[in-house]
């Protein structure tokens, strides 16, 4: 999958759970602070792109749960995911 | 009717919960009890005790602790019991799930394991007055705020209002004040947006009238402020030797969640499951969808 499409995943992830618009999303999103997201919101986006990617590239993508932490941005978690696809 | 019970949640879990579970057997006919949890500890418990018929074991080896974050502990833990009993309902295999365990575990679970039907769910409580019940939500499921929220959720309150027999419920908005302009921006907008939508809307109300009842039957307001109400309130009636509302069904969930305090006794777990019952006799979920659809006024039920 090329960087754009994984983005397009995350991206509608996010959109799916915290009812924004598409274009808000952007790499330089922060999840909590520019978009409100919860710990329960972020669970469930993580879950939607664990999901998804497994279901497009094969099971076995998983974000571990010590590193969301580190994942402020959505191109925190897009650089993430690609480095383990 | 199957009601899913989680055999570790609450301060008192498990002999509570298995306590419960007996007394349902013994007062509601119409209940059959699956009591998830590890199945050692519920035959322990069980033992000697003349396990009804109505009464069964469903394996669940996890449990989510009060100190752990509700989300992230739900995540990990795959085969908690809070989530054991919400996939039943998921899977048909139960019509409702009760838990007394931690709310943010229990709200994590619902969600993931059931799916949201709201835009984020509410915890509705009925709170016992001299001038009848009053549905307050949100008690504490989404912490913060917006507009479309607590429309959606006003909505959501004033179906559940109906599914428990208060003919075309009047709508409350909480606030600082009764006038039209109270409170911070929120509530200005919020007032205006319930005022155009589809329900009897009857202004704004204050904490005393939560507490007094009479002006509202459903009484609207974020997570946050209700939360903090009803911790109020709680400890106001436990102070004048009342009962407590013991708990709460979760509302925008795809299924019927009823959270029970965590302080809740036998008596009170079993109630929560009469609680659940109800719910499902009541097609509360059907009638949820209805109202978000737009598509049916609140109507009473028998």
């Amino acid at each position: 999958m090329t960087g754009e499409q994984v983005l397009d995943v995350i991206r509608a992830a996010v959109v799916t759970v915290l009812e924004v618009q598409p274009g808000t999303v952007g790499r330089a999103t922060r999840f909590v602070e520019d978009l409100r997201a919860d710990s329960l919101a972020i669970v469930e986006i993580v879950e939607i792109v664990e999901e998804e990617l497994a279901r497009r590239v094969g099971p076995g993508f998983r974000i571990d749960d010590e590193d969301l932490e580190d994942l402020v941005t959505v191109g925190d978690a897009l650089d993430y995911a690609l480095a383990r696809l | 009717m199957r009601v899913a019970l989680d055999l570790m949640g609450g301060d008192d879990a498990p002999s509570a919960v298995v306590d419960a579970a007996l007394l349902v057997a013994d007062t509601q006919p119409d209940v059959e009890i699956i009591l998830v949890g590890p199945v050692d500890v519920a035959e322990r418990l069980l033992a000697g005790r003349g396990t009804p018929g109505r009464l069964r074991l469903a394996a669940a080896s996890e449990v989510v602790g009060m100190d752990e974050d509700g989300a992230r502990a739900v995540r990990a833990k795959k085969d908690a019991t809070v989530r054991v009993v919400h996939r039943l309902v998921r899977d048909g295999e139960a019509d409702a799930a009760v838990s007394t365990g931690p709310t943010g575990a229990t709200l994590a679970a619902a969600v993931l394991d059931l799916g949201r039907t709201a835009r984020r769910p509410a915890l509705a409580v009925v709170v016992p007055t001299a001038a009848g019940p009053v549905v307050l939500l949100d008690a504490g499921a989404t912490v913060e705020g917006s507009v479309e929220q607590l429309v959606e959720h006003a909505v959501l309150g004033a179906a559940y209002a109906a599914a428990l027999g208060l003919e075309d419920p009047r709508v409350g908005l909480l606030n600082v004040g009764h006038e039209p302009g109270k409170g911070d921006p929120l509530r200005r907008e919020a007032f205006a947006a319930l005022s155009a939508a589809p329900l009897r809307f009857v202004g704004n109300v204050e904490g005393h009238d939560v507490v007094r009842g009479g002006k509202a039957d459903v009484v609207v307001t974020d997570g946050f402020t209700g939360n903090v109400l009803l911790k109020g309130l709680e400890a106001g009636l436990q102070r004048a030797g009342a009962d407590l509302p013991v708990s709460a069904v979760l509302l925008g969930v795809d299924g019927v969640c009823v959270v029970g305090h965590g302080a809740a006794s036998a008596v009170d777990i079993a109630a929560c499951v009469g609680v659940a019952a109800r719910a499902v006799q009541q097609r509360l979920l059907d009638r949820l969808a209805a109202a978000l659809e737009g598509q049916q006024p609140a109507v009473a039920a028998p």
